[in-house]
This record gives structure tokens, C-alpha cells and sequence, in this order.
């Protein structure tokens, strides 16, 4: 085709048909797409409305006869079985256009091996996808049984805190239980009295205690303080309240029981009253003391 | 003129139906699309050198057309119908170029 283009001179100006075709070497090169055979019964085909043309004006070049054919449009046979013929192609251009256009349009030109590999990768691919997603699912079904074992255990902290914190009096209490109420006129009550009382109560369950807004836990000291008595740093007066949480009916037989702490406070001139209670509200709050030298030893 | 509206009419219509192509036309639209395409490169040609005659049109339209969906039917029946296919689009390709050329000296006259 660079011999052709580069052809110097080709004459096309004053380009007649003899002439072109006298052409030769060049057009042989090129596909013929009408024979020559045709081309030289054109001239004489007084059929064509070209050929008509062309034997008014001879000299006519190929633009103008490209123009020529454009404008006017004429409803000549030829014109409209070419018209039908590239309605045709038109049409097949356009549907192929259209149905490759859309969508997979990679996969429909390709060949069968491409595709076999192709499907290939992507079985491969779903099978690691696929593996992939069990590990995923797996990993998460821990995790969750994790969290919920987590929450659980918190939850078991959460309520063994607070069963703790009722013992070491962080928190406040309220039950069933008795109000015991010494009242101690003479003075004679003195602090090992009332810590006989409470360990009375406390050997009959008491799981609560509070005396004269102060609350008795584990650590707490009785002190005799002239006619007074302090617990843990705090002196009370008589009467001397007790406010208790535990089984009423374990509690009152304990305070009463021959030779036991009621029977010994009345021998001392105090006088003691008990009195059961669905409800007793123990109150008074200690803060909780972090312990300087013991450890826990379970981990 | 007349010919011109007929390709646009022709691809407004191929456009707005969109008609599913049928398997087993499917194969041998795109290469029949090419062989119409050639035919009509060399009747323009013709048409530029004032050769153009439509019957010769209409039979190298049409055989063009037969002749490479024939190609490929064969090929696929052979099994080598991609190979067979990319050899018809090349040839036709290679004439499409060489009449555009003629084309483009007659219309530009370089």
C-alpha cells in the first residue's frame, strides 16, 4: 500500500476512466472488486444513471461524482436495492454492536482453551473464597462464644462483687431480720458485752450488721471509751441499736437462749428488746480498704 | 444518497430493536459484518472511479457475505474456526485498507 501511496504524479486531476484503467500494475495490486470485465460493459450499459453521466461529462473526477451521487438523491433501482443491502449491514453492524456491548462481552470472543482456563481460575478462586469464608465463620463463632463467655463472667463478677461487698460492708443490704435495742441506763454495758452480742448474732447467721449507724464486718474493733463504747473509731451512746439481716427465727432464739447475751445484759440492769422484721435495711457504708500485705494467692 | 439513509435507517433500526442474535447466526455476524463491509469499501470505490454497477454490487455484497459465513462454518466444523475466522477478518481487513486508500485519493486527492 506505501508503493501506492507514495506514488508521485498518479495523474488523478485529469483522471478519465481509459485512463484508470490503463492503470494497470496498480489496480491489479489491488483487490478487484468489480472485474473488469464489468467495468468496461459499464461504459456502454446505458442502464446506470452514472453511465448516463458520464457521457455528458467525461471528464468527470471521482469527487464530483461522489457529490453527484449524494445530492440530488435519486429513487433509481440501484440506488435502492444498495439502499436495502446497507439497510442490511446497518442493521447487522448494529445488533453485533449491541450484543457485545453488554455485558461479558471479555468472555464471548474468547477461545475455548482461554475459557476452560478461565473457569479453571475462578473454580480455584471460589474454592479459597470458600475456604477462606469457613476460617472467617469459624474465627467468628469463637469470638462470639468468647464474648458471650466473657459477658457471662462478668456478670458472675458483678453479682459475686456485690454478694462480697454486702460481707466487707461496701454496699447497703436490706431483708428479713431482727432490730435489737439495748437501752443502758445505768452505764454498765460495756464493749465486750456487745461483742459477745454480735458474735451471737453472727454464729446464728447474721449476714449484716449495723449498730448505731455504724457497720460491723470482719474487721471491726469494740473499744471501751469511759462510759461510752467506740466501734472501729466511732463512739456510740446507749441505747445501743442493733439492726441485723438474717433468719429471724435463728436470730431471736440465739439472743435468748438461757445464760446467752439477753439473760447477761438484763443481769447488768440493761434492758433488751427484739423485735423481728420483714425489713430491715442496713445502711451504714464502710469504705473498702485495700489490704497492704495480703495478696490474693489464687489467680 | 438513497444508499447513505439505508445504512442509517439500518443502524437506528439494529439499534432501538436490539434483537437477540439466534446461536446460530451468532458465529458469523461479526465476519458477515466484515465481508459487507468490504464489499461496500469496493463499491464505493467503484463508485469514485465510475466503475460502479449495482448488480455487481448486489452479487460481491452477497457472496462476500456466503463466503466468509462459509469460512467459518467450515473452520468451527474443522475446529479451527477461531484461527480460520482471524485469517478472514485480516484478508479482509488488508482489502478494506486498500480500497479506503483509493477511496481517500479520489477524495482528497493525496
Amino acid at each position: 500500500m506505501s508503493n501506492q501511496d507514495g506514488r508521485p504524479g498518479n495523474g488523478r486531476s485529469e483522471t478519465s476512466r481509459g485512463e484508470r484503467l490503463g492503470l494497470g500494475p496498480l489496480r491489479r495490486e489491488l483487490p478487484e472488486e468489480v472485474p473488469p470485465l464489468a467495468a468496461a460493459g459499464a461504459a456502454e450499459d446505458a442502464g446506470g444513471d452514472r453511465s448516463a453521466q458520464e457521457t455528458a461529462e467525461p471528464e468527470l473526477t471521482g469527487r464530483q461524482r461522489l457529490l453527484q451521487g449524494l445530492w440530488p438523491p435519486r429513487f433509481t433501482r440501484a440506488q435502492l436495492v444498495v439502499a436495502l443491502l446497507l439497510f442490511g449491514l446497518g442493521f447487522g453492524l448494529a445488533v453485533q454492536v449491541a450484543s457485545h456491548s453488554d455485558g461479558d462481552s471479555a468472555l464471548r470472543g474468547a477461545r475455548q482453551e482461554d475459557l476452560v482456563r478461565i473457569l479453571d481460575e475462578l473454580d480455584d478462586r471460589t474454592q479459597r473464597l470458600e475456604e477462606e469464608k469457613q476460617g472467617l465463620e469459624k474465627q467468628r463463632q469463637e469470638l462470639e462464644n468468647s464474648s458471650d463467655r466473657a459477658e457471662e463472667a462478668r456478670r458472675q463478677t458483678a453479682e459475686r462483687e456485690k454478694q462480697l461487698g454486702i460481707l466487707a460492708g461496701t454496699v447497703a443490704a436490706q431483708g428479713p431480720g431482727i432490730t435489737m435495742t439495748i437501752e443502758d441506763t445505768k452505764g454498765t454495758v460495756q464493749a465486750d458485752m456487745l461483742l459477745d452480742a454480735i458474735q451471737e448474732l453472727r454464729a446464728a447467721g447474721a449476714e449484716a450488721i449495723q449498730v448505731n449507724g455504724v457497720r460491723v464486718v470482719a474487721s471491726t474493733y469494740l473499744a471501751d471509751s469511759g462510759r461510752s463504747v467506740e466501734v472501729d473509731g466511732n463512739k456510740i451512746q446507749a441505747p445501743y441499736r442493733f439492726q441485723v439481716i438474717g433468719k429471724p427465727q435463728d436470730l431471736e432464739p440465739a439472743l435468748n437462749i438461757p445464760g446467752g447475751v439477753v439473760q447477761t445484759l438484763e443481769k447488768e440492769q440493761a434492758t433488751v428488746t427484739v423485735e423481728r422484721s420483714d425489713k430491715i435495711v442496713v445502711d451504714a457504708l464502710r469504705a473498702a480498704k485495700r489490704p497492704d500485705y495480703a495478696r490474693s494467692s489464687s489467680q | 444518497m438513497i444508499a447513505v439513509l439505508g445504512l442509517v435507517v439500518g443502524v437506528v433500526a439494529g439499534l432501538l430493536v436490539r434483537p437477540e442474535v439466534p446461536a446460530v447466526v451468532e458465529p458469523y455476524l461479526p465476519i458477515a459484518v466484515v465481508a459487507a463491509l468490504d464489499a461496500v469499501f469496493g463499491g464505493l470505490r467503484a463508485m469514485l472511479d465510475g466503475i460502479f454497477d449495482d448488480k455487481v454490487f448486489v452479487v460481491s455484497f452477497l457472496s462476500n457475505v456466503v463466503v466468509a459465513a462459509l469460512i467459518v462454518f467450515l473452520g468451527d466444523k474443522l475446529g479451527v474456526g477461531a484461527q480460520l475466522s482471524t485469517g478472514v477478518v485480516v484478508v479482509l481487513g488488508i482489502r478494506i485498507f486498500s480500497n479506503a486508500a483509493a477511496i481517500r485519493r479520489h477524495v482528497f486527492r493525496a
